[in-house]
């Protein structure tokens, strides 16, 4: 049985790092949480441009991405900084539901400097608190990980993402929690993401949350030649949106989803687990990392370097020409697997103990080079 | 140094594993079963691009992963770069 050090918060859950997360409700909030994040050691803000007059869905998804975040379990304690009150309360409450510290402060009636001061004091008691938590051994089931590929060529689907299909494959029989998605690029390949669905429900399920995706796409009068692939993509080798998502599938390896989650959804499933997201990567990692991911693992051929606030994400490239001249952003070299120097087992072993360094504290590519991007999607217009 | 990889025994294009000069043998591996093929490139051929192991008619479908990836737009020599200069998507790409 393979085990990590991690963090464990009030509700059970296991984070891989230990943040005091500062959330702007709104884009008028950004300027404070920047204010408390370059006071305050250990905080990270995450400034954003929405929050103002969205509705409906949208405006939901928005409340579950904010506060997702604050709810992940690689968060020890969150404040949350709004223009007014009460949906800065909103976001606040619902990350309270874990146990963790949150605090929510509201700007009108004091300005930006008052509540950076009150903010500010706040997240330091906070830090402090969390230094004292320590890391400690669980079960590598009790991870949430997910995986994306960018910037993807041919070498990703040859090689690096093969060798996720084989890592996600053992950490299903492990019983950890796996996260996929990007409904755009299985194009061409949707039926062999439907025919691994564990019943016809889900199956289901996932043909409609596609269906609609092509529907919304033609509603516009639009295309998506053009877009899919990138022309990064094209530069890569790759020639249609049927070749990547070929590709792309490949990451999901051998087992059978036992979910079909909507954006940001927790999941309550062990094991494979599909949800709706953008194939654009820092809005699919935010997502996930609203959903409760705690380590990401992302493969790219000519390579993407995206990160997150709060999820180490883990670089994987099969490309000898990206490994080489991007080094500092690839976290894993497996270009060997195209000289046939060694085979995808290998390779996913390698990738296995990254993980679980990872996920004990070694820290990423990504956040020594401050990647933090954090985008979350809108559905729609704001009112 | 194998030069090229092929997803399954039935596809029509092999991938290069490192850049392919024009008039080069190279040879190339199916990962599916270990077997080795030989191919004279046509063309020049950049890492990561396809290379077409058969002569493929123009409106055929093009298969790889032994799944179609789209239609020849041409008639495709064996030993040709594949790429979009000779097939296109069968799903998007329609609309003009």
């Amino acid at each position: 049985m393979t085990t990590i050090q991690g963090f464990e918060r009030e509700n059970g859950k296991v984070g891989t790092r230990n943040y005091v997360l500062i959330i702007p409700l709104d884009d008028l909030s950004n300027a404070a949480a920047l204010g408390v994040e370059s006071l305050v050691y250990g905080t990270r803000a995450i400034p954003h441009p929405y929050g103002r007059l969205q509705f409906g869905s949208d405006l939901e998804l928005l409340f579950k991405t904010l506060s997702g975040m604050g709810r992940n379990p690689n968060v020890a304690a969150a404040v949350v900084i709004g223009i007014e009150d009460n949906w800065t309360q909103k976001v606040a409450d619902r990350i309270a539901e874990t146990g963790k510290p949150v605090e929510a402060i509201s700007i009108e009636g004091k300005g930006d400097l008052k509540t950076i001061e009150k903010a500010a004091r706040t997240a330091k008691s906070m830090v402090q608190a969390a230094s004292e938590k320590k890391r400690r051994e669980f079960d590598i089931s009790s991870l949430v990980i997910s995986t994306k590929c960018g910037e993807s060529d041919t070498t990703s689907g040859l090689a690096s993402n093969p060798t996720v299909g084989v890592l996600y494959d053992r950490l299903v029989e492990e019983g950890a929690t796996l996260l996929l998605g990007e409904t755009s690029e299985l194009t061409g390949a949707e039926h062999y993401i439907a025919n691994k669905m564990a019943t016809p429900q889900l199956r289901e399920k996932f043909m409609k949350i596609f269906n609609d995706y092509t529907q919304e796409i033609t509603r516009h009068g639009a295309d998506l030649l053009g877009s899919q692939p990138t022309q990064g993509n094209i530069k890569g080798g790759l020639s249609t949106i049927e070749e990547k998502a070929l590709g792309n599938v490949q990451k999901a390896g051998k087992s059978k989803f036992m979910d079909v989650l909507d954006y940001a959804e927790e999941p309550t499933k062990k094991g494979l687990n599909y949800m709706n997201t953008s194939s654009a990567a820092a809005e699919c990692v935010t997502l996930f990392a609203a959903a409760g991911a705690v380590v990401h693992i992302f493969t790219t051929g000519q390579g993407n370097i995206i990160g997150n606030p709060i999820v180490p994400v883990i670089k994987i490239s099969a490309n000898p020409k990206t490994v080489s001249t991007m080094s500092e952003h690839i976290d894993l070299d497996v270009s060997g697997l195209l000289r046939l120097e060694y085979d995808l087992n290998e390779a996913a072993n390698r990738l296995y103990n990254l993980l679980v360094s990872t996920a004990s504290g070694r820290l990423t590519a990504n956040e020594i080079l401050r990647h933090f991007e954090f985008v979350p999607t809108k559905l729609y217009i704001s009112a | 140094m194998k030069k090229f990889l092929v997803h399954t025994k039935s596809d029509y294009v092999g991938v290069a594993v490192d850049d392919v000069r024009e008039g080069e043998t190279v040879e190339g591996v199916y990962m599916d079963d270990g077997s080795t093929v030989k191919i004279t490139s046509i063309n020049q051929i950049p890492l990561g691009h396809k290379i077409a192991l058969k002569d493929i008619k123009r409106g055929e479908k093009v298969i790889e992963y032994g799944e179609p990836i789209g239609v020849a737009t041409q008639d495709i020599k064996m030993g040709s770069h594949v790429h979009i200069h000779n097939i296109k998507s069968l799903r998007w790409g329609n609309l003009s």
